[in-house]
């Protein structure tokens, strides 16, 4: 007992170093530094909320964090009811299942550069979808989201919805899967409709799982940062920055530590937030 | 009934053709010359495929000023995925077992933390985290990358390899310790061959983590161990001149194949261990 | 020579005590259940003793050494658990040699303990298969016989047969009970089955809230409960528990129950009751008859229960309900007032205040 016991917590000890220093005691010193003077090299001269004040005078950073509101809106609700369209779909004893299956979750294994440089290609105005339909006999038509100032933070929700769709209804298959077969008797017997049983009883038993992917995807938005490099590289100008890429391109390109912290500190603060609905649920459920 | 059952097939299939044809369009425009793309359409089929592209996109692509094509991107990514990959996986199977089978006092609060730590966005740490790199010398090196690949597959295996291991009976370990098996020995002769599928899980969860890894290898690898993803970037976004689109695609399916082929390899390991990683816990 | 002695054994998970001051002495060669409900500490005392969990006070000795801190594999101990805990990608050979591999055993007493073992518990066939391939009954003479090759003194069982169906568990009682009287090995035995227990023990601890209730034989156990919660526990179908209020008259002692009065002549009280002690009157149903000798008691037929061998009577006492166990013939046809005749001496009367035997 002594010596195994030992030995468990010997093995477990790098990993509270790593949690302690590398998680914790990186994310307090981000948070300090965001106090202070920093500007290129950190400053450890306390200068209150000043770094808040110009990061939310500056721009480009009014810019990104609005998008992340627009993004995470469209993306959360787009990939939702995709997935759960799908899932509902496939659900209904349709053959090749597996052939949907596959097709629908392949984009889940390619990076967000991979997904973020083929989007780039199908909406790029030059040789994407515009260019074909043109070709078709529509010399006027236009589609060049993607290089627009006020469009192009659209365009990365396609991309984003045809990545994260498979993994909502993945999820959201399995929920169906684990619904009572009585319950499905039972509503036949009754003769309610199919749709009135998807709407009435089954996607209220699935309310668990929809609060988890609501987090999940929402967590996704504030760190995304490789899919708006690989597609629009921020632009046309700086029209569709994220909050990820502004704190790595003030990080190091542009090297003002201060500024990075305290938009850092704000990404914190919304992933957080949208923990939000899941610590309720759970705080409800330890509640009862 | 009949008219619904169309329609539930229909919109199947316009669904499959949304999630297939950026694929198809980037293998298409991969085995055209560049003449074709410019005159043809996006959907048409290459009239006379070929693999000039990628041989061009493999040996010859240039990212920046070097001309050596995106292979050495590949034996990048390869030699940092093979160690990150097996040493996060071991980590976290001897996280989880110590963690659920041997509940050390203080296991509830580290696993509690570590869950949240997941949550961090990366960028909150990134500058701090170069910073001690730098100061241990390890930063821009193949073991500076590769330890923080590690760092930060720590929270979600150790959790899926906690729950895995928090679900066998706890019988099986006073079993084993009446029969004079240690720490080391239990876990080597009865855990670890009783989590092949859990492995097989974790293996794939980091194979395609880190093979897609961007931001960690743009920061943390250096120059000279630039991974695939980041050299493709490199070469697509920031060519100069006119763009060599069939080339692009071409470095664009190199660095998405390895991942592709082990989602078709291993489906339902794959989406076992996405939904895991996901949902982790 | 005690096989194993605990003494003052207390273990507490916060403020929860689970074990309270247990002192137990288990002699070389005796067959010791522990029984109890749910809850009452014997599996914990039984981990206890194997060492899988730490205690908060007291000692525990195992062949006269003290073993209270020593790692299970140190205290000479085999165990059998619930679940069988096999170990699931090992063949049947290496689930039942693992621990003596661990021991570095010589090749040769590795094979010769295996053979005899897989011999006594006819496994000799399955040898080679992996615990996934083997039915309930199999599994278990397994984890038996991997307790077996330990050759050890002493055998913790914990709830083994708890998970088979109700014939394979008649066997598997048969057959340990077959293996304790060819090897004598010393055994503690936790269960919750009371007829396992009956069956199986030399001596049965009665466990309640973390104590030793009573820890007596078998027969001893049945017939002389020494406390109300044992008399109910023990016994299928239970004992009737009638309110009484005690009455002397002189040296004679009678209970009296709302208007019945029933004189104890016959019992053996241990030290005589004060007049008025209010107490509990325990007869077992087989000491209500419908005839013979005892204390007539006049009573108003409810209804019958047939249980195959016997019926078991209802019947009322004035107030109260009484179960007598009759043969199915007598039973038949029976209804309106009976005389039942009380066995006063095989009675049992606790206070009710301390439920303790009086």
């Amino acid at each position: 007992m002594r010596i195994s016991g030992l030995a468990a917590r010997l093995v477990l000890s790098p990993t509270v170093l790593v949690t302690v220093v590398c998680f914790y005691g990186c994310a307090v010193w981000t948070a300090y530094i965001s106090f202070t003077k920093s500007s290129f090299i950190p400053n450890y001269t306390f200068n209150g909320l000043a770094q808040y004040e110009r990061l939310f005078a500056t721009p480009r950073w009014g810019v990104a964090y609005t998008n992340m509101f627009i993004f995470g809106v469209l993306l959360v609700v787009g990939a939702l009811a995709v997935g759960l369209l799908l899932a509902i779909m496939i659900d209904r004893n349709v053959r090749g299942e597996g052939f949907f299956r596959t097709v629908m979750l392949y984009p889940l294994s390619m990076s967000f550069i991979v997904t973020g440089l083929a989007w780039q290609w199908v909406l790029s105005p030059s040789i994407g979808v515009q260019h074909f339909v043109r070709d078709l006999g529509f010399p006027n038509f236009t589609f060049d989201w993607i290089a627009q100032q006020d469009r192009a933070i659209y365009t990365l929700v396609f991309a984003g919805v045809w990545h994260q769709a498979g993994l909502i209804m993945a999820i959201m298959l399995a929920g169906l899967r684990g619904v009572d077969r009585d319950i499905w008797r039972a509503t036949k017997v009754e003769g309610i409709p199919t749709w009135r049983v998807y709407l009435g009883i089954v996607l209220p038993m699935l309310r668990p799982l929809v609060v988890t992917c609501v987090v999940l995807l929402s967590v996704a938005v504030v760190k995304s940062y490789d899919l708006v490099v690989a597609m629009t590289g921020g632009g046309p100008g700086f029209a569709s920055d994220l909050p990820g890429k502004f704190v790595v391109d003030f990080s190091f390109e542009r090297a003002n530590i201060g500024q990075a912290s305290a938009a850092a500190v704000v990404m914190l603060g919304s992933v957080f937030a949208a923990l939000a609905p899941y610590f309720y649920v759970e705080l409800r459920k330890r509640g009862q | 009934m009949k008219a619904a059952r169309i329609g539930l097939y229909a919109f199947l299939l316009g669904a499959a053709l949304f999630f297939s044809i950026p694929l198809l369009i980037v293998v298409m425009t991969s085995l055209k010359p560049m003449t074709e793309i410019r005159t043809g359409s996006i959907f048409a089929l290459p009239l006379a495929p070929n693999f000039d592209a990628w041989v061009k996109a493999w040996m010859s692509a240039c990212t920046g000023l070097a001309c050596e094509g995106i292979r050495v991107g590949f034996w990048n990514s390869f030699r940092i995925l093979v160690p990150s990959v097996a040493l996060s996986v071991m980590a976290g199977a001897l996280n989880g077992y110590a963690l659920a089978q041997w509940k050390p006092p203080g296991a509830n609060a580290l696993l509690t933390a570590l869950m949240l730590g997941a949550f961090i966005p990366y960028q909150v740490i990134l500058y701090p985290m170069v910073k001690i790199l730098s100061n241990i010398g390890l930063y821009n090196s193949l073991p500076g990358i590769i330890a923080v690949h590690i760092i930060f597959g720590l929270p979600v295996m150790t959790l899926i390899f906690r729950n895995f291991y928090a679900g066998l009976p706890d019988e099986l370990l006073k079993a084993a310790r009446v029969d004079g098996a240690g720490f080391w020995r239990i876990f080597f002769e009865i855990m670890l061959p009783l989590s092949i599928n859990i492995l097989i899980v974790a293996v794939i969860l980091q194979v395609t983590g880190i093979w897609n890894d961007y931001l960690l290898g743009l920061i943390f690898a250096g120059r000279d161990n630039a991974p695939m993803t980041v050299q493709l970037n490199l070469i697509v976004n920031t060519s100069m001149g006119e763009q060599e689109h069939n080339v692009n695609m071409a470095a664009t399916l190199l660095t998405a194949l390895p991942p592709l082929l082990v989602y078709f390899a291993s489906g339902r390991y794959f989406v076992r261990g996405i939904t895991a990683g996901a949902v982790k816990g | 020579m005690s096989a194993v002695q605990v003494r003052g054994l207390r273990k507490s998970y916060g403020p929860l005590d689970v074990l309270r001051n247990i002192d137990l002495e288990v002699r070389e060669g005796e067959f010791t259940v522990l029984l109890g409900p749910s809850g009452c500490g014997k599996s914990t005392l039984l981990s206890a003793i194997a060492g899988l969990d730490p205690v908060n006070a007291g000692r525990i000795e195992i062949g006269g050494v003290d073993v209270t801190d020593l790692d299970p594999s140190a205290r000479g101990i085999a165990m059998v658990f619930q679940s069988y805990a096999l170990y699931p990608t090992m063949t049947v050979r290496n689930n039942m040699t693992f621990g003596l591999r661990v021991k570095r055993l010589p090749k040769a007493e590795i094979d010769k303990r295996l053979t005899w073992a897989a011999d006594m518990l006819q496994l000799t066939a399955l040898l080679d298969r992996k615990p996934a391939q083997l039915s309930g009954g199999q599994r278990q003479r397994v984890a038996i016989g991997r307790a077996l090759v330990q050759q050890s003194r002493v055998f913790l069982f914990d709830e083994p047969l708890s998970n088979l169906d109700a014939k394979l568990r008649a066997e598997m009682r048969v057959e340990i009970k077959r293996l304790h009287r060819e090897l004598a090995p010393t055994v503690v035995y936790v269960t919750h089955d009371q007829i396992e227990a009956m069956t199986l023990a030399t001596r049965i601890a009665v466990m309640r809230g973390g104590q030793i209730e009573q820890y007596a034989t078998p027969d001893e156990l049945y017939e002389r409960p020494q406390t109300l919660f044992v008399a109910g526990f023990v016994g299928s179908p239970a004992m009737n528990f009638l309110p009484v209020v005690l009455r002397r008259n002189g040296g004679a002692v009678a209970a009296e129950l709302g208007p019945v009065t029933i004189p104890l002549d016959a019992y053996a009280f241990a030290t005589p009751p004060a007049d008025g002690t209010q107490a509990i009157f325990g007869i077992r149903p087989e000491h209500a008859a419908l005839s013979g000798a005892g204390v007539q008691v006049a009573t108003e037929t409810l209804f019958m229960e047939p249980m195959g061998a016997d019926t078991l009577g209802w019947f009322q006492l004035g107030t109260e309900k009484l179960s007598a166990r009759l043969a199915p013939q007598t039973a038949r046809g029976i209804s309106g007032p009976q005389r039942l005749a009380l066995d006063i001496a095989n009675a049992s009367i606790f206070a009710r205040d301390t439920e303790q035997r009086l």
